[in-house]
């Protein structure tokens, strides 16, 4: 995929980083700096709300337990008013949470621990999306998967993979989120339409026949990764390494 | 009053289950309400057949035909009963076997003299078949009493559970002192133990009727005064066991006791309390109270044998609770310093070396430092999974799922240096399972990283599946050295050390634990296997049944 190469100049992009511990605001401060973005940071929900109106950032990283007001409160207040990516930060396993957070209008979780590279993998992933050349995306290629997003044609290794209509438009609603959760309510609504949200048992086995078409043989998915509870995630070429 | 509205109900109440209702009984509880009449009828029917013949009988052959009929009432109705029918036997013979008929003759000396010595037959029979009975009843009831506590004793050593000794108990006061004694005779039992706060705390009941409304609260007394209720004292009772004899409404005023309330009572203090109510009410004849006393010392040596046993249990729960503590703080101490230390050492020496470390320098630091994070992330992550599996904090959220889709985030979990090492081959038409994807996850991760770990740098590791009957197995093979037998069930223990695993093993030997107590949650099984030549295949077996 298009992305640019670890320290390459990036526009100057603002982030707002809240998050209540001071080592975490620290770390992210640094290696977000290192990477040219310019970052704000908040220690609680409160100072965090106030400060996205003040710098009107491009993307926003947000721990979900905060010490004044839950995390989910402040997805919620903040998607009143701000369009841009929001990444929830979340302890391990905590899954209703994640889950709450994406109803509530994050885009995109991470859990605790993560490597720098995981994060900003994703905030490129986000900042992407939101940039005005995603309409323009013709083409995405992973290992040895080319979808060709103009064209309606996918191969693996070079040969051509027939897919259905509705196994295409999965596979590209989840290239074009690229490395980023997508949840199955959202796939339904954009492939199926809004009166199909709770269908995710059809979900499921369009799923699988478009994984046997496309994963490699040895039935280990290596394209698509289940996100248990949540949806699925596209998964592009190989971060950066994360150990 | 209870007893009057007690009495009908005998027929009726008697414990079932006790078909051997001794013979002797039923005559002699004839007797003992409906004496005079069983002796009008032994009398009478006597008469009536002789009657026929008395023109041919002489006065003194009838008499002797008579004595039969007084022995057989003398044996079974004792003294009383065989003068009474001795008399009747004298009075129906000179009224209607010696002429003049229908008129009282007694005139001539001889007639007194037959009636002496008629009497005196009648008398000595009485006498003797009453001490014979006597002794009989003794050596019957010593038997009996042998029997219960034989029965008894063999429970008190293998008996377990204080429920199932108490409904024994009480089940066989009802039976067979009930049986046996016809006085004390229960119509109802109970135990009831000590409990923490004091109280009285019921075990086990048996018997009819509903449990009085007083029976808690005399329990309650009884465990407090230590003292019994409403049993006779004697002399038979060794004075050390003998209770103290409370009358009924002593104990507490306004309260009758309906039974006898027996301490259960041993040399560190009391027990429980063991209650019986009695068929018939009156006070508690000798031997029974005696039984009673025995059983009650059976149930006490019981429950004292089985407070111990539960001290000494927990005591040493809580002794091997102590050890795995230590255990674990050594190992977490060591888990979480080791790492961390190494941290340290490596960024304060960057920093010491300032601005003459090279980039080349600083990011093989760097690298090292992210591996020893990683190692403590690995640590904290087991111990945070252990103790949520064992509190229960963590149950599977089971959904249905293709083995592929989790076995493609282990995969993603694999470092990437290593990944080309492990090699996943699993059958394309695989069932769906139901499981929760986390748990199952971490299981497969945590085996495939021993597997990495306890196998040679270069050999691969072979990850695999296959439907099996009702199950499916999906296993994780190494190239390493394998797992001995005799380790192959310690393996899965907390913090157990395999011989393999070298002078200075890695993690916190606690991963083969976490993942039995996830699969035990999905109800399969886990164990490892041998590779040929060499190798360990660690497998997991999943149920099917319920899945998709």
């Amino acid at each position: 995929m298009n992305e640019p190469g670890p320290g390459a100049p990036e526009r100057s992009v603002r982030i707002l980083v809240i998050d209540d511990e001071e080592q975490i605001r620290r770390a992210l401060r640094s290696v977000l700096q290192v990477h040219h973005y310019t970052v704000d940071l908040a220690a609680t929900g409160g100072e965090g709300l106030e400060m996205a109106i003040d710098t009107t950032p491009d993307l926003v990283v947000l721990d979900l337990s905060l010490p004044d007001m839950s995390g989910l409160r402040v997805a919620e207040e903040l998607r009143t008013w701000y369009a841009g990516p929001i990444v929830v930060l979340s302890v391990r396993d905590g899954d209703a949470d994640k889950i709450a957070a994406l109803d509530l209008g994050a885009d995109d979780y991470l859990t605790k621990p993560f490597s720098a590279g995981e994060l900003l993998a994703r905030i490129r992933a986000h900042l992407r999306r939101n940039s005005p050349g995603d309409s323009s995306l013709r083409e995405v290629r992973a290992g040895d998967l080319i979808i060709d997003l103009a064209r309606r044609k996918v191969t693996v290794a070079g040969e051509v993979a027939h897919l259905t209509r509705t196994e295409f438009d999965i596979l590209a609603l989840l290239a074009r989120n690229a490395d980023r959760v997508v949840t199955s309510r959202m796939m339904l609504e954009q492939v199926w339409g809004p009166d199909y949200v709770s269908d995710t048992q059809t979900l499921r086995v369009h799923m699988s026949h478009l994984r046997h078409k496309i994963e490699p043989a040895g039935g280990v998915p290596r394209y698509i990764l289940t996100e248990p509870g949540v949806g699925f995630r596209f998964v592009g070429d190989e971060e950066p390494a994360s150990s | 009053m209870r007893l009057r509205a007690r009495a009908p109900m005998w027929a009726r109440d008697r414990p079932r289950g006790r078909a051997t209702l001794p013979l002797m009984r039923l005559p002699r509880f004839l007797t003992a309400c409906w004496g005079l009449p069983l002796v009008l009828v032994a009398v009478g029917v006597t008469t009536a057949i002789l009657l026929p013949f008395r023109s041919t009988l002489e006065p003194g052959q009838v008499m002797l035909l008579f004595v039969p009929t007084v022995v057989w009432v003398a044996r079974t109705s004792g003294m009383q009963a065989s003068v009474t029918s001795a008399l009747l036997t004298f009075l129906a013979v000179d009224l209607l076997f010696v002429p003049p008929y229908y008129r009282i003759t007694v005139s001539s000396p001889a007639d007194w003299v037959t009636l002496i010595l008629f009497l005196g037959v009648a008398l000595a029979a009485g006498l003797q078949t009453g001490h014979m009975r006597e002794r009989e009843n003794a050596a019957l009831q010593r038997q009996r009493e042998i029997a219960l506590l034989n029965r008894l004793s063999s429970r008190l050593v293998s008996e377990k559970s204080v429920q199932a000794m108490g409904s024994f108990i009480v089940n066989e006061v009802v039976a067979v002192l009930g049986a046996v004694v016809a006085v004390l005779g229960a119509r109802r039992a109970a135990m009831f133990v000590r409990s923490d706060d004091g109280a009285a705390q019921i075990v086990a009941e048996a018997g009819a009727g509903p449990a009085g409304l007083a029976e808690r609260a005399l329990a309650d007394w009884v465990i407090r005064n230590d003292k019994a209720v409403a049993l006779t004292v004697s002399d038979e009772v060794p004075s050390a066991l003998r209770p103290v004899s409370v009358g009924a409404g002593e104990a507490i005023p306004g309260v009758v006791a309906d039974g006898a309330y027996v301490p259960l009572q041993t040399s560190d203090g009391l027990e429980g309390v063991l209650y019986a109510r009695p068929l018939v009410g009156s006070a508690p004849a000798l031997a029974g109270a005696r039984q009673l006393l025995a059983v009650a010392n059976v149930a006490a040596a019981f429950l004292e044998r089985h407070r111990l046993e539960v001290a000494t249990a927990h005591a040493s729960a809580l002794r091997e609770s102590d050890r795995l503590k230590a255990t674990l703080v050594s190992s977490v101490s060591h888990e979480l310093k080791t790492p961390l230390a190494a941290v340290t050492a490596r960024v304060t020496g960057l920093l010491e070396e300032g601005e003459n470390c090279g980039p080349e320098r600083v990011r093989s630091e760097l690298a090292a430092v992210s591996e020893d994070l990683g190692r403590l992330d690995a640590s904290i992550r087991d111990l945070l999974d252990l103790s949520r599996l064992e509190s229960d904090a963590w149950r599977p959220r089971p959904d249905v799922y293709e083995l592929g889709e989790v076995l493609g985030t282990v995969a993603r979990r694999i470092p990437v240096a290593q990944r080309a090492r492990v090699v996943f081959s699993v059958p394309d038409d695989l069932p769906q399972v139901r499981v929760d994807f986390n748990q199952i996850a971490r299981v497969v991760s945590s085996l495939v990283e021993n597997a990495l770990e306890y196998s040679p740098a270069d050999a691969p590791v072979d990850v695999g599946a296959r439907v099996l009957g009702y199950e499916m197995l999906v296993w994780v093979e190494d190239r390493g050295p394998g797992v001995p037998d005799q380790e192959k069930q310690q393996v899965f223990e907390k913090f157990f050390r395999g011989s393999a695993s070298g002078a200075s093993p890695a993690g916190t030997g606690l991963g083969l634990a976490i993942v039995r107590e996830i699969v035990r949650h999905h109800r399969g099984r886990v164990w490892v296997e041998d590779v040929d030549p060499h190798g360990a295949r660690f497998v997991i077996s999943l149920p099917l049944e319920g899945t998709v």
